[in-house]
């Protein structure tokens, strides 16, 4: 009768819980980061776009028309916007695509009993993909409003923009006297303050660098200035029609 | 004290679980949580019945061996405290425990609170060392490190692979457990060599027993070594790296 030696190395007893192929998570997730980070950068100058509108019609008006027609003619018409869209809606398919990857692979491998008796601190963080859907959601619904100028998502009064002039303004200004149009807006924006809260913190990590703890409080604190920076800037404005003081 | 005491009862790994809730009329507060298990299964022997598994060993912080899930935090309630350095000062008289394994995918349940950290192991076999030739050791003073260097990989390569870090993350990640792995071997000229090869390896194993960080940061607020935060960076800032060099190694 023979006998067989067990092996007790660690490559035999248990079933793995990671990932079996496909993108490794690393990259996912630096992908995540570099999307990510380039969506903080365009929210950030968009943002500071939109307060144009505070300078009046003919200001915002003329900032949304010479978006189409910057750097011509090394650029054609709308090459600029069109540059921005592409790039843009390429780092969305990848952004979200990493994000499912990501969430299906942590959920399994954290199993069957999910961690319980989190706190506040993250908030943020735990709720990524419910401000995500509604980001993605505000997104589709944005486009349709003020750049398709689609009913009923967009206003009656909507006007296309010509190669002379753009009519900006006046359209904005219809789309936020619709009030449900105005909510959404607001809504979707404290989102994008939570989602860059951890967002920021989150690409820092990612992109490798070694923060120590103090530091990462403070980046953490970072991060929710920028989010509620770029959220408040932008809810002024539907407040600001509603209330009357643009017209 | 007296204390209800909810634990996890699991025949084997194939068994289905369930929580069993016992008194303890006599804890005292200067009892560690192992202690109080301690006390409790010599109430359960007096009384015929199955003692309770859960692992232990040093019983002073330092080997990694224990390690339950109390009230839903790894560990206990105590931040950065292994299980054997919990009290039950911390809790008050009439208080209700909850007792678990540590909960992760990678963490199969063994018996009653005992897990299977064999992913870790494999981790640790995939990278945590430093080849060398067998022979008399070195002098000491042939490799000069600055005192800071030393310090730095010092912190990071306290790890007592309890496997906390992965029961608090509601990833199961094991980034903190990898990234002080790295960070310490990549610090020290010793592991400098190797460094490329051993990103390759740990971050590849990593990713086949354990899940991806989302940067809960939650490791670190149970991990009993104190590992510090950016230990977690360092898998992805290592496994860049070794993406840039392509197969050359170092």
């Amino acid at each position: 009768m023979s006998t067989s030696l067990t092996s007790r190395s660690p490559q035999s007893t248990t079933p793995r819980a990671g990932r079996s192929g496909g993108l490794p998570s690393v990259y996912a997730k630096l992908i995540m980061a570099a999307t990510g980070a380039t969506f903080a950068i365009f929210v950030l100058v968009h943002m500071i776009g939109n307060l144009k509108i505070y300078q009046g019609a003919e200001a915002f008006n003329s900032y949304a028309h010479w978006l189409r027609v910057a750097f011509y003619p090394v650029l054609p018409y709308e090459g600029l916007l069109w540059i921005m869209r592409v790039v843009l809606l390429a780092c969305l398919i990848a952004h979200v695509y990493c994000a499912l990857l990501l969430r299906r692979r942590g959920a399994t491998a954290r199993g069957r009993w999910k961690r319980r008796g989190l706190g506040l601190d993250v908030f943020a963080a735990r709720t990524m993909m419910v401000s995500g859907v509604v980001l993605l959601l505000f997104i589709i619904f944005h486009i349709l409003d003020l750049t398709l100028g689609v009913p009923p998502a967009g206003p009656e009064a909507f006007e296309h923009a010509t190669h002379e002039t753009s009519y900006a303004y006046s359209n904005l200004v219809a789309s936020f006297s619709r009030w449900p149009v105005a909510a959404f807006y607001i809504i979707a924006m404290l989102c994008l303050a939570l989602h860059l809260a951890h967002g920021v913190v989150s690409a820092v990590v990612d992109f490798g660098v070694g923060v120590r703890p103090r530091v990462f409080s403070a980046l953490a604190g970072l991060g929710l200035l920028f989010g509620l920076a770029v959220a408040i800037g932008n809810i002024t404005i539907p407040v600001a029609v509603l209330t009357g003081v643009l017209q | 004290m007296q204390l209800t005491i909810e634990v996890w009862r699991q025949e084997n790994a194939e068994a289905e679980g369930r929580f069993v809730t016992y008194q303890v009329d006599d804890a005292t507060p200067e009892m560690s949580l192992p202690e109080l298990l301690d006390r409790l299964n010599d109430q359960l022997v007096e009384a015929g019945d199955e003692p309770i598994a859960f692992d232990t060993d040093c019983r002073e912080g330092i080997c990694g061996t224990c390690g339950i899930t109390v009230n839903d935090v790894p560990h206990g309630k105590v931040p950065n405290t292994p299980t054997c350095r919990q009290h039950l000062r911390s809790y008050d008289d009439g208080d209700h425990l909850k007792l678990e394994p540590f909960r992760a995918a990678s963490f199969p349940v063994v018996r009653d609170l005992v897990v299977d950290r064999t992913a870790l192991d494999k981790v640790i076999a995939s990278g945590g060392y430093v080849s060398v030739d067998a022979g008399t050791a070195p002098d000491a003073d042939t490799r000069q490190i600055p005192f800071k260097v030393a310090e730095t990989a010092l912190d990071f390569s306290g790890c007592i692979g309890c496997g906390a870090c992965i029961a608090a993350c509601p990833n199961g990640a094991a980034h903190l457990f990898s990234g002080a792995l790295l960070s310490h071997m990549s610090t020290l000229p010793q592991g400098k060599p190797e460094r490329a090869k051993r990103a390759r390896s740990v971050v590849a194993t990593t990713e086949e027993e354990f899940g991806p960080c989302s940067v809960y940061a939650e490791c670190v607020e149970v991990c009993p070594a104190g590992i510090p935060i950016s230990a977690i960076s360092a898998v992805n800032r290592e496994a860049a790296r070794t993406a840039i060099r392509r197969t050359k190694d170092d």
